[in-house]
């Protein structure tokens, strides 16, 4: 073979991995559709009939805003704001909406994909939220609430410890290959802030404190859709993970440190396994089981590039009992989260973080990214990494949504609960046998 | 009808984006789409307000 033949053989094969590269996160993204598939079909099935289509209309408008607000300003946070509130114009150049990359260019395959995965993600965010609020959140409050959720608070987040030079990362070896942290501990903790300025819905505490069960109006609907978000985690799973970033061309964790997606199904699976069986064992609720699967997850997220299996399978197992507790002592609070989404996102988050700390810990920092080093895992930085991360969450949704609810726009107001938030819209969810009015 | 494009021919072309010779024509679609996303969270509101009213 000559030089130029060599030359022309090596040009052909980074053609093709960029094509795969591509074809890679492409189908990823498209997969975590699904995840909004099923938190739409969740939610819808988890509200009363009368407020069955406002909860679809708003979780679909989440994702609709969500798309154009991450190009505005979600990508470029993420990219620039990894030394804390600095912005670094290198990175943030990537980002602009008005760069070169930020659209069709025949030079660049991977951004648009790159950005499409985490486009998903923040709207997963949103939808995490979305949940939580059913019934009684005004519809274009929330939509503010879930941009800002989104597009601005998560994104902060992923740039300090979900990004190779992030400094939680950096300096304190702060471990969360699957967002444990920055994308669930944040949502369900910015979901807390937003309830507790929300209040209840009508009818759900007596005068005593004590708590009624509000049931959705199709469980059955509501356990498909758990079922959905599941499969569409597996789109978020292979998204998070990078393609021919590793030493020699291998996958990467987003980090840039070793591992393989064998690593990252076996542990998922497992996850989702221990999950369902915690919840089943803890409630034997249909609801909770479900949802199981979902507290699994999240559990082992943080380290699912590093468990061994049988190990993943316990702390998601643990997972499922803390997620339905959790719910329980939220609730003897006076806070009214219609689906638990602090606790199978805010609270099992946590724990996934503070289970890296307990079990992988000594496990060395390693990014293939040149100029980055990473401490080894460690408790401290996983404490430090949830602390922030629940900070980070709670303090813009809490002063946010008091905001909202001092000018008189977050909370429906007590006729229209009783109606039903359906008559904000047009149409009715079942017309024929059952009132949705 | 805006005459966007920065190529006259396929040919030779190595990178190719939309508006890449145009910044007063990105920055009026990009100020567009904001103005897109508001009015419809202003609409929103005005339809909360009335069903607020009726359903008191």
């Amino acid at each position: 073979m000559t030089p130029e033949e060599m030359q022309a053989a090596i040009e052909a094969l980074q053609g093709l991995s960029n094509t795969n590269l591509e074809i890679f996160y492409y189908w990823c993204t498209a997969i975590m559709v699904l995840i909004h598939a099923g938190f739409l079909m969740y939610e819808m099935g988890a509200s009363r009939v009368k407020h069955s289509l406002a909860s679809g209309t708003k979780n679909i408008l989440a994702f609709a805003f969500m798309i154009p607000t991450f190009y505005m300003f979600g990508w470029l946070i993420y990219l620039s704001m990894w030394q804390g509130f600095t912005y670094d114009p290198v990175w943030g150049e990537f980002g602009l909406p008005m760069s070169a990359i930020m659209g069709p260019n025949m030079a660049d395959q991977a951004t648009g994909v790159f950005w499409g995965a985490f486009t998903l993600f923040a709207c997963t965010t949103a939808s995490i939220l979305s949940g939580a609020v059913i019934e009684r959140i005004r519809m274009a409050s929330f939509v503010v609430l879930a941009v800002i959720l989104g597009s601005v608070v998560w994104n902060l987040a992923a740039s300090w410890g979900w990004h190779p030079a992030g400094w939680l990362v950096t300096e304190y070896g702060y471990h969360d290959a699957v967002a444990s942290g920055v994308v669930h501990t944040i949502s369900g903790f910015f979901a807390l802030g937003v309830l507790i300025n929300l209040g209840p819905r009508i009818g759900k505490f007596n005068a005593d404190g004590s708590a009624n069960v509000i049931r959705g109006h199709s469980l059955p609907m509501t356990i498909t859709g758990l079922m959905l978000i599941v499969v569409g985690f597996f789109g978020f799973i292979g998204a998070c993970v990078l393609y021919n970033y590793g030493v020699g061309g291998g996958w990467t964790n987003i980090y840039g440190g070793p591992t393989t997606l064998s690593a990252y199904l076996f542990n998922t699976l497992m996850g989702v396994a221990g999950g369902i069986i915690g919840c089943y064992a803890m409630t034997r609720d249909p609801f909770w089981m479900m949802s199981g699967a979902l507290c699994g997850v999240i559990s082992v997220a943080a380290g699912l590039d590093l468990w061994y299996p049988p190990l993943a399978f316990a702390i998601a197992f643990a997972g499922g009992f803390l997620g339905p507790w959790a719910a329980k002592q939220i609730e003897k609070m006076g806070i009214d989260d219609a689906v638990g989404a602090v606790a199978v996102h805010g609270v099992c988050g946590v724990w996934g973080l503070l289970a890296v700390g307990i079990f992988l810990g000594g496990y060395p920092g390693f990014s293939s990214w040149d100029g980055f080093e990473i401490p080894p895992i460690n408790m401290t930085g996983q404490v430090i990494g949830a602390a922030v991360m629940i900070a980070t969450g709670f303090i813009p949704g809490y002063v946010l949504s008091w905001i909202f609810n001092k000018l008189g726009v977050l909370r429906a107001g007590d006729g229209v609960q009783r109606d039903g938030m359906d008559n904000e819209l047009e149409g009715v969810a079942y017309p024929e046998e059952i009132r949705s009015r | 009808m805006f005459q966007s494009s920065p190529i006259t021919s396929w040919e030779g072309a190595e990178a190719i984006f939309t508006y890449a010779d145009s910044p007063l024509g990105m920055a009026v679609c990009f100020w567009i789409m904001t103005a897109m996303l508001i009015v419809p969270l202003v609409v929103s509101y005005k339809a909360e307000e009335k069903a607020e009213a009726d359903h008191q």
